[in-house]
């Protein structure tokens, strides 16, 4: 029955967001609580020599100072990525010890009264550094003739991968025209308005760790906080409140993170680390520094018929935990053809290491795919003198049950034609046309910009079985209901989604509901946690299943109460009504007290407690399991100032049924914001002494009110739902697909002057280069 | 290590501390008043996450030292909210647009709308760029925007939020 | 990023607060708005024993109207932008304040605090040039003038001794039926400018210009007047071809700086467009075609 699902139903989360009563890592106050900082290197790369912190220790209101040397004895050496074949991991530490490897690397942690004092000590601190050559650019990276970063990995690729798809030789002779592009991203960071951060709380005397963390998996960060301290598991808990926002970066555990664990655990107090702006820019990770090299075999009449793929990945120094940057790769690779019927597929990739901060997930982190392979379509199109719209025609799968992508991913029932058609025909496409014809007599230059994308959430048929998740849920003696679920959220709302789905499945009002997560010791044991645009689909299954369960324990009581078969009954409101048979309805309230309170009145084969941990597979999924859809826009270029000005822009996206559209068009506008600002404004800039240049928001420039227009969301109905779960996660799409439409229109802004756009970072100078208005490099 | 006396008013209540000069305002709403609402995003001004009404106009609290504003009166998000913790009518209006995600650019939103619509119209084009001095990363600003306006026109000119 | 420690001042009148600067010297830096100091505190990039903060100092705030219209150094820019004195007496000041930072900076951020720290891509010394403002300062000695053209000296630099504070900002009166410009392009709404310009037009009887001020921003290590260009001007008829001209002159005689948000050569070609977009308007404003 579907009372709150589908509606935009006002969210839980939102009167304690909006009176101030959150209760972000930073509220965490505990008795005899410390707070940390960071001394951090300020070298690229250099051999550490002697650390005197004695200085530093003696200053009054310190409590400890810790050195690399001091917390590598209480910690394992950090790994990670040691299933992935062929990925081969440095071993490091949560602190540097005998070597820097990127301004930032955290070298000694300094705990005392309040984080003044801290700052102060670390003031203190003198280290002997003798500097190295710092490795940059992730090009030169590759040079075997550069010392290696790490000396256990002996070179600075730390990735290789070759793979081929279909008879790639073949089709490049028979060809009719080989295009050949390289195409370059630049570095970009998540930056969540909240920073990092965490309370680490050792009690010396039960031996537990109890983590404050500010993350997107709570399960996931216990498991490696018990592996990396050598902590046992069931004496870890990891507590997690309100999340100032994640993108991706929150699903790392961070060797901050763990060096302020075993702080806690060494002198036996609570500590807190806040990271400040600067830190955070400087050494929380990046993201999307890649390159591909492509050879793409083109037929005639605009068909993508294959594609030479060289793909560089920039990894920054260490490795971040837990997800191998070598996995990002395989995904950029299986993505890599879309939507499109491509015939084959050579693949050449690798991930080098470069004194840079860590590369972590940001939002769609095979972000790559889409851009590069949008940019074709329109280069195919431009070279060939052929419509952008027809080709990409031309090129997409009708998504027919036996359309199967060239590197296996199942594309039966995606719905790429349909958004297509719909976005054109919801930003009236031909009026832009005529619109930027118009507007070019009067000496302004518009460019209208389209791309089309899917992501998996939660992927296809074979992807998604590998998959589950479990949820929790118990019905109250007042007959309300607590859901229990693993996942992470960091604005998603999951706190009122989740409760609509239950509430929906159980049959009570909405505000009956309590969703609980963020707390390793009664969710259940999710190692995921929230990413992946995954949440839609798993969680909302999981809760459904837990939820249906406790339902019918409810029932087989309500039946022995009333004497009425279960499958008679129906919970509707809260109550517990008889089908067909005029009747009073029993308050579920009623049921459930007499379940807990007056078990002794029930038969003995009926279950009294009624709870239920169960868990969702992919066979309760239908649908296509891709998000998807096209994205049109209309810029204008100011060929004086370089400026670009987003004076429309249309999403037509399909998520499946979805559970609360407000919820589902916040996250479309979110990361439609952020994509935009990779191509306009945001980069992680480093010179080529690797010094970082944007370590305040001075210089990185997130895109404020005045720089995000007005974005127009149109859902694209289909077929009606299967039998299954088909909320599929949106979280991601924007932020894919929005830099491909952007450069996409810039492109056409400039066409008139043979501008080939194949950087995705366009700042200003950079427009007027392109344009021949300035010089390069002048 | 000096320390001065601090006297101000915040939401209301005079609170008396000693504290360090260089306590910054936002560290001193937060930590010595325990008043948790005010975020710190960037310690530089530009993110707007700490804003809070000094007199009743916007300051970015980590730019201004406790010690600075002797006998002041300062709002808060806290201060925003009723009794029992009433929303006031931005509020409202931005929780029945889903206005915010994450949360954690709210109260300095909150504190800087409350300020501009004290002054009188609002439109979508002035509202843009008043707004441009708070970032916010989750929602491309759309839905706030539309909180804003909805509660331009629920309150009208006259209207002041709940204390 | 909390600032290192230090001890705090906070005289109520210019004399404490200028002996309070001339005992504690090296070791002492005044406060007023705060919002360029204190990032710079926080960022431990600036250190100071002692903080004087002039904010306690009634004599340093308000707005007199004399022979010229002068500013006390405190006044925040939100109540300098929107004194409807200003706006009637010096429209081009109320203007260039709009662009400065946002609202809550301008809520505290001061006119003197703004002109002492000579921020090169700030806003209000190129007024001050484009204006033939001038500053007053104090120090233990005695008070004295100094006119803009003396005061930008270099980044982040102006001619005032370390024991001399800025306590009135001033501004000639303007004669009728002058025309004015402020044109800025910026990376984001609020962002310092990559390149600004302030321009200021006067027509003689005879209908051609008879007094031309181009001031610019972010092209320079602080603010600079492009004298060349204004003798160009002088002496000309109003036209559009005019206003490419003096633009060509601009770009011809600056050599911007390179940094991470753009390179000389396209702080130079903004410069040329947006002197020739603030002449155009400036004439706009004179009635002239």
């Amino acid at each position: 029955m579907r009372r709150f699902v589908g509606e935009s139903a006002r969210r839980v989360e939102d009167p304690r967001i909006l009176t101030g009563r959150g209760r972000y890592v930073d509220d965490v106050r505990l008795t005899g609580m410390l707070h940390a900082t960071f001394l951090r290197s300020a070298y690229p790369h250099a051999r550490v020599g002697g650390i005197d912190v004695e200085a530093a220790r003696q200053l009054p209101g310190v409590v400890a100072v810790f050195t690399g040397a001091e917390i590598a004895p209480v910690t394992k050496p950090i790994q990670i990525g040691t299933n992935v074949p062929g990925f081969t991991c440095p071993e490091f530490w949560p602190l540097a010890t005998d070597r820097v490897r990127f301004v930032g690397d955290p070298v000694a942690i300094v705990v005392a009264e309040n984080r003044y004092v801290a700052e102060d000590a670390c003031d203190l601190i003198d280290v002997e550094y003798e500097p190295l050559d710092p490795v940059v650019s992730f090009e030169t990276a590759q040079d075997p003739g550069l010392p290696p970063l790490f000396e256990d990995v002996g070179e600075n690729v730390i990735y290789r991968v070759e793979n081929s798809y279909g008879d790639v030789d073949s089709v490049f002779a028979s060809a009719h025209t080989v295009i050949r592009e390289t195409f370059h991203q630049s570095r970009q960071a998540n930056v969540p308005m909240e920073t990092r951060g965490a309370v680490a709380d050792y009690n010396p005397a039960s031996r537990e760790l109890t983590f404050h963390a500010s993350t997107q998996n709570t399960h996931g960060w216990r498991f490696q906080l018990a592996n990396y301290l050598d902590q046992p598991l069931e004496r870890v808990r990891v507590l997690c409140g309100d999340v100032g926002g994640g993108f991706g970066l929150k699903l790392a555990l961070s060797r901050e993170d763990l060096t302020l664990a075993a702080a806690s655990r060494i002198i036996g107090r609570p500590i807190k680390w806040i990271e400040d702006r600067n830190e955070h820019l400087l050494a929380s990770g990046h993201a999307r520094e890649e390159r591909m090299e492509v050879e793409a075999a083109v037929s005639a009449d605009g068909l993508l018929v294959g594609l030479r793929a060289r793909m560089l990945l920039d990894q920054g120094a260490y490795p971040s935990i837990p997800t191998a940057s070598a996995i990002y790769l395989h995904v950029i690779r299986d993505l890599l053809p879309g939507p499109y019927r491509m015939q084959a597929l050579a693949f050449e990739g690798a991930c080098v290491v470069t004194n840079k901060a860590s590369m972590v997930a940001y939002r769609g982190p095979w972000e790559i795919e889409t851009w590069v392979r949008e940019r074709l379509i329109d280069l195919i199109a431009r070279e060939l003198d052929l419509d952008r719209i027809d080709v990409r025609r031309r090129n997409l799968v009708d998504g027919a049950p036996e359309d199967r992508s060239i590197t296996g991913s199942g594309l039966d029932g995606i719905s790429s034609r349909q958004c297509l058609d719909l976005a054109l025909e919801k930003i009236g496409y031909a009026q832009l046309v005529r619109d930027k014809a118009a507007a070019r007599e009067t000496g302004r230059l518009l460019g209208i910009g389209i791309a089309t994308y899917i992501e998996f959430a939660p992927g296809w048929r074979e992807w998604r079985s590998q998959f589950s998740e479990a949820a929790s849920a118990r019905i109250e003696p007042n007959g309300h209901l607590v859901v229990y679920t693993g996942q992470g959220p960091t604005g998603q709302g999951h706190e009122t989604t989740l409760a609509q789905i239950a509430a929906d499945a159980l049959g009570v009002p909405l505000d009956h509901v309590r969703v609980v997560h963020g707390d390793t010791s009664i969710t259940p044991l999710n190692l995921a946690g929230t990413g992946g645009s995954r949440a839609g689909t798993w969680a909302s299954g999981s809760v459904m299943m837990a939820t249906k369960r406790v339902r019918e324990k409810a029932l087989a009581v309500a039946s022995a109460m009333l004497e009425i078969d279960a499958a008679d009954l129906d919970i509707v409101d809260g109550m517990v009504t008889p089908r067909g048979v005029p009747s009073e309805p029993t308050p579920l309230a009623q049921v459930a007290n007499t379940a807990y309170l007056a078990q002794r009145t029930l038969p003995a084969d009926v279950d009294p407690h009624l709870a239920a941990t169960e868990t969702f597979t992919a066979e309760g999924i239908s649908g296509s399991g891709w998000s998807g859809g096209t994205h049109v826009c209309l810029v204008e270029v100011d060929l004086e100032t370089g400026g670009v000005r987003i004076l429309r822009y249309l999403v037509a996206e399909d998520a499946g049924q979805i559970i609360n559209p407000a919820i589902v068009d916040g996250q479309i506008r979110g990361g439609v914001a952020q994509g935009i600002a990779g191509v306009l404004y945001e980069r992680a800039a480093y010179d080529a002494d690797g010094q970082f240049l944007a370590g305040t928001f001075m210089d990185y420039l997130l895109p404020t009110a005045s720089e995000i227009p007005f974005i127009e969301i149109v859902h694209y109905e289909g077929p009606p739902p299967g039998e299954g779960v088909e909320f599929r996660g949106v979280g991601e799409g924007g932020a894919i697909v929005a830099p491909a439409v952007v450069t996409s229109a810039i492109e056409d802004a400039l066409g008139h002057l043979g501008v080939r756009v194949t950087e995705q970072y366009l700042p200003p100078g950079r427009i007027l280069e392109l344009a021949g208005v300035v010089a390069v490099g002048g | 290590m000096t320390f001065e006396s601090v006297r101000l008013e915040v939401n209301g209540v005079v609170y008396e501390r000693v504290v360090e000069p260089r306590r910054t305002l936002c560290d001193f709403i937060r930590e010595d008043l325990e008043l948790t609402g005010t975020h710190i995003g960037c310690e530089h001004g530009v993110c707007g996450s700490c804003t809070v009404l000094l007199e009743g106009e916007p300051v970015r609290s980590c730019l201004l030292f406790a010690v600075q504003v002797p006998g002041a009166s300062i709002t808060t998000i806290e201060g925003l909210t009723g009794p029992g913790g009433a929303l006031g009518p931005l509020q409202q209006a931005m929780w029945d647009n889903h206005g915010f995600q994450c949360g954690f650019c709210t109260p300095g939103f909150l504190t800087t709308i409350t300020a501009l619509l004290r002054e009188g119209d609002v439109s979508e084009e002035t509202l843009r760029e008043e707004l441009s001095g708070n970032l916010c990363r989750c929602t491309g600003y759309q839905s706030i925007i539309q909180g804003v306006l909805d509660a331009a026109r629920a309150s009208g000119p006259d209207t002041e939020t709940s204390r | 990023m909390k600032p290192a420690p230090f001890d705090y001042h906070a005289p109520t009148s210019v004399d404490e607060a200028t002996e309070l600067l001339a005992k504690l010297a090296d070791d002492a830096k005044v406060i007023a708005g705060g919002q360029s100091l204190v990032p710079l505190l926080s960022l431990r990039l600036v250190r100071v024993d002692h903080l004087i903060d002039l904010n306690r100092i009634e004599a340093l705030a308000g707005i007199t109207e004399g022979e010229q219209v002068e500013i006390g150094a405190c006044s925040r820019h939100g109540v300098v932008e929107s004194s409807p004195f200003v706006r009637s007496q010096i429209p081009l000041v109320s203007d260039a304040l709009s662009f400065v930072g946002h609202r809550a900076i301008r809520n505290r951020g001061t006119i003197g605090g703004s002109i002492a720290h000579a921020d090169p891509a700030a806003e209000l010394p190129a007024a001050l040039l484009a204006l033939d403002g001038s500053v007053m300062v104090r120090n233990t000695a005695g008070e004295r003038e100094i006119q803009a053209s003396d005061l930008f000296t270099g980044f982040l630099s102006t001619s005032l001794e370390p024991d001399e504070i800025l306590t009135h900002v001033r501004f000639p009166r303007w004669d009728e039926g002058t025309g004015w410009s402020v044109q800025e392009f910026a990376r984001r709404s609020g962002d310092f400018a990559l390149a600004g310009v302030m321009t200021v037009l006067g027509l003689g009887a005879d209908g051609k210009i008879a007094k031309a001020r181009v001031a610019l921003f972010g092209v320079a290590s602080a603010a600079v007047r492009a004298e060349a260009a204004e003798e160009l001007l002088v002496g000309e008829l109003p036209s559009a071809e005019l206003w490419s001209e003096a633009a060509e002159r601009v770009a011809a005689g600056i050599d911007p700086p390179s940094d991470l948000h753009g390179s000389s050569a396209y702080r130079r070609q903004l410069a040329k467009a947006l002197v020739r977009r603030s002449l155009q308007e400036s004439a706009t404003r004179l009635g002239a075609a």
